[in-house]
């Protein structure tokens, strides 16, 4: 309460920092009072978190994505209430992995009330969970969860003899509709005071046979049974040809409304603002080298603007678009299950293709989703498998500048170079690192139609992020080339990088300049090449060094705390290598062949 | 467990031995909790709905939801026909 007290607005601001330094000491554990967002996994946790705090928090069907937790400020009649998502879990006891453990602890860190968000339809899990979080004795409103499909299904929940029986408040929700969300939080307003009186079972075997006989006394009518219309998506036939299909139709929208988005962009720049930039330039700063900084070969206010909202924006926009409306489907388990047994050959579970794909579009994210995964050794696998041969969308984006129009052959060349490059990095790990995939048992989430207010939000943070983290550090390093273009430095670098670059990657020595500037952000590799006069193999000998070389500095940094700085190096290593390596193969045998054939 | 055979005239065999489409009521199953919170208890009943390519997962129906198992783990499950 002493934190709600008046007094200046410098004293309040230092207890706020205050607090937030007590906050990373005590490892999260807020100082300010709590309520905490409790049940399974795929249940629509997070969308009613999402609508009680207005905060960005991600969405998504995909079991583990909230394992790094949400919290945001609730109000709740004039008294903010932090917030807290707890990771969706089947299980409190001898908890097993990191999600249960996360759950554990937050119980254990005094919320001054519970939401439990109890799944019309997975009635019986959800109240063999909710008997458990009733041991903690702490006030708990249960939200009677999708009772919209519930309906549709023939299902009727007698949600008041619920609240009878477990002697807790139960508010049936929509997790979406406004006026259930207003009742849910009125409730809560009451619940603060109360006590647990329910006396919950103290065995798994007895936990069970409440849950049985409640759910028989409860659950009228029990629906009729499952859903399967769609389990076609998961058998073999058709489910892998209509898994490629979707892929490869996710790939042509990226690809095809990215150009097009290109296109109107380039007009636009082309044709109003870069000319309106360097008449203003050039009418200010008189000829010269900081003239040429600005508005020259790299000059940052032409490249510093046309490659990362021109070229790159478009491809980033339209890829989240595709991925994220794929995520709130429920439709990537289905594809994660289909390849599971392919997966195993390489020690992976099928689930492992979940951040491979995150990985076409940022490996930042990609790396983080593989803490999903339920071993270090497919964490580890999987992080290098994308930081080495997967291309990130900014860079796929510049491969289309690169190849699209000058052969298309190449262009799809790179993927399947990237495929092969990928799996046979699994395999080496594999070799290396032997061990069982833990076996697979998920539950693939209901199929729905994304919400479009959920998933616009979803995709504009996405966007946001790339704003933030992505272009700002591109056009910094453009300035940064800019500035060393016109010292002469990297002329110099590329003198000394020149055996390499044109004694074995057959290419210009001006092409070590992308390689510099390539450390920073993985698109950077191929971007400078477009305005070089190449021969196709040219092209495809340097898209393929960008493919393999060094992913950007920050998916370095993310490597380094997700694993540790041991790894980073490596694998900072292990790509700059295998780049050289695999490029200089390609030119030497394609120069071989023209001598042999030409 | 010999015992409990002899109790009941049905067949009882693995999971993993059921066909695409067929049906069976859970009888056993390794002592696991997340089995059991994802609808694998005893006296469910569970339909195959398809089995994965290279040995790859069953997708189990069970009451109203689909659940992937691992093969060598069907091996673990047993149901009475």
């Amino acid at each position: 309460m002493a934190n709600h007290c008046g007094g200046s607005k410098s004293t309040r601001r230092q207890k706020r920092r205050l607090r937030r330094k007590h906050h990373r000491e005590s490892r999260g554990r807020p100082s300010h009072k709590h309520i905490l967002l409790m049940g399974l996994p795929n249940v629509g946790k997070s969308a009613i978190f999402s609508r009680f705090t207005g905060i960005d928090a991600m969405v998504s069907n995909y079991s583990g994505t909230t394992v790094e937790f949400y919290e945001g400020q609730m109000d709740i009649e004039g008294e903010t209430y932090l917030l807290r998502d707890a990771p969706g879990v089947y299980n409190l006891k001898d908890s097993q992995d990191d999600a249960e453990r996360v759950a554990v602890n937050m119980l254990e860190d005094g919320p001054e009330a519970i939401i439990f968000v109890l799944d019309a339809l997975n009635f019986e899990s959800s109240l063999h969970l909710l008997l458990q979080v009733l041991e903690y004795n702490i006030p708990t409103v249960v939200s009677l969860n999708r009772t919209d499909l519930m309906k549709s299904r023939g299902m009727k929940i007698d949600y008041r003899a619920l609240s009878e029986r477990l002697k807790v408040s139960v508010v049936p929700t929509v997790a979406l509709k406004t006026q259930s969300l207003d009742v849910l939080k009125y409730s809560i307003s009451k619940v603060f005071d109360e006590t647990i009186t329910y006396d919950p079972p103290e065995t798994d075997t007895g936990r069970w046979r409440a849950v049985e006989t409640i759910t028989h006394d409860v659950v009228k009518s029990p629906g009729e049974n499952g859903d399967d219309r769609f389990s076609f998506l998961v058998k073999p036939l058709p489910g892998i040809p209509i898994a490629l299909g979707v892929l490869a139709l996710m790939f042509a929208f990226v690809i095809g409304v990215g150009m097009g988005t290109r296109q109107l962009l380039l007009l636009l720049f082309d044709g109003m603002i870069f000319p309106l930039i360097e008449q203003g330039v050039s009418a200010v700063v008189s000829e010269g080298a900081f003239r040429n900084v600005l508005i020259g070969e790299y000059g940052f206010l032409i490249k510093g603007i046309e490659w990362p909202f021109a070229l790159v924006l478009p491809y980033v926009m339209s890829f989240y678009i595709m991925i994220s409306i794929l995520e709130d489907t429920g439709y990537l388990p289905r594809i994660a299950v289909l390849l599971d047994g392919l997966f195993k050959k390489i020690g992976l579970n099928g689930s492992s293709v979940i951040p491979i794909l995150l990985g076409y579009g940022c490996g930042i994210p990609a790396i983080m989703s593989t803490r999903a995964l339920p071993s270090k050794k497919q964490r580890l696998s999987v992080a290098v498998m994308v930081s080495f041969a997967v291309p990130c969308v900014a860079q796929s984006g510049a491969f289309v500048v690169l190849l699209v129009e000058r052969s298309l052959l190449a262009f799809f060349a790179i993927f399947i170079v990237s495929i092969i490059a990928m799996i046979l990095s699994g395999l080496v790990i594999d070799r290396f690192h032997r061990q069982k995939p833990p076996f697979t048992l998920m539950e693939l989430p209901p199929l729905l139609l994304p919400k479009p207010k959920i998933l616009s939000r979803k995709i504009l943070f996405r966007i946001k992020h790339y704003l933030k983290d992505g272009a700002v550090p591109m056009v910094i390093a453009i300035g940064a080339a800019a500035l060393l273009y016109e010292l002469g430095v990297l002329i110099v670098v590329g003198d000394a990088m020149s055996p390499l670059v044109t004694g074995w990657l057959n290419l210009p020595s001006e092409a070590s300049t992308p390689l510099i500037m390539g450390i920073v952000r993985r698109e950077l590799t191929v971007l400078p090449l477009i305005d070089m006069d190449l021969t196709t193999a040219q092209f495809f000998t340097g898209a393929l060094v960008a493919l393999f070389y060094v992913p950007c500095i920050a998916m370095i940094a993310t490597l380094a705390k997700e694993f540790s700085i041991r790894t980073s190096v490596a694998v900072f290593l292990f790509t700059t290598l295998a780049a050289f390596f695999i490029g200089g193969l390609f030119a030497r045998s394609y120069e071989l062949i023209g001598i042999l054939f030409g | 467990m010999a015992e409990r055979l002899s109790d009941t005239p049905h067949t009882i065999d693995t999971i993993g031995s059921l066909k695409r489409g067929e049906e069976g009521v859970i009888y056993d199953t390794p002592g696991m909790s997340l089995l059991a919170s994802l609808g694998i208890r005893l006296g469910k009943r569970v339909r195959v709905l398809s089995k994965s390519l290279a040995n790859g997962p069953l997708i189990l129906m069970v009451d109203e939801r689909s659940v992937a198992v691992d093969r060598s783990l069907a091996e673990e499950i047993f149901i009475r026909k």
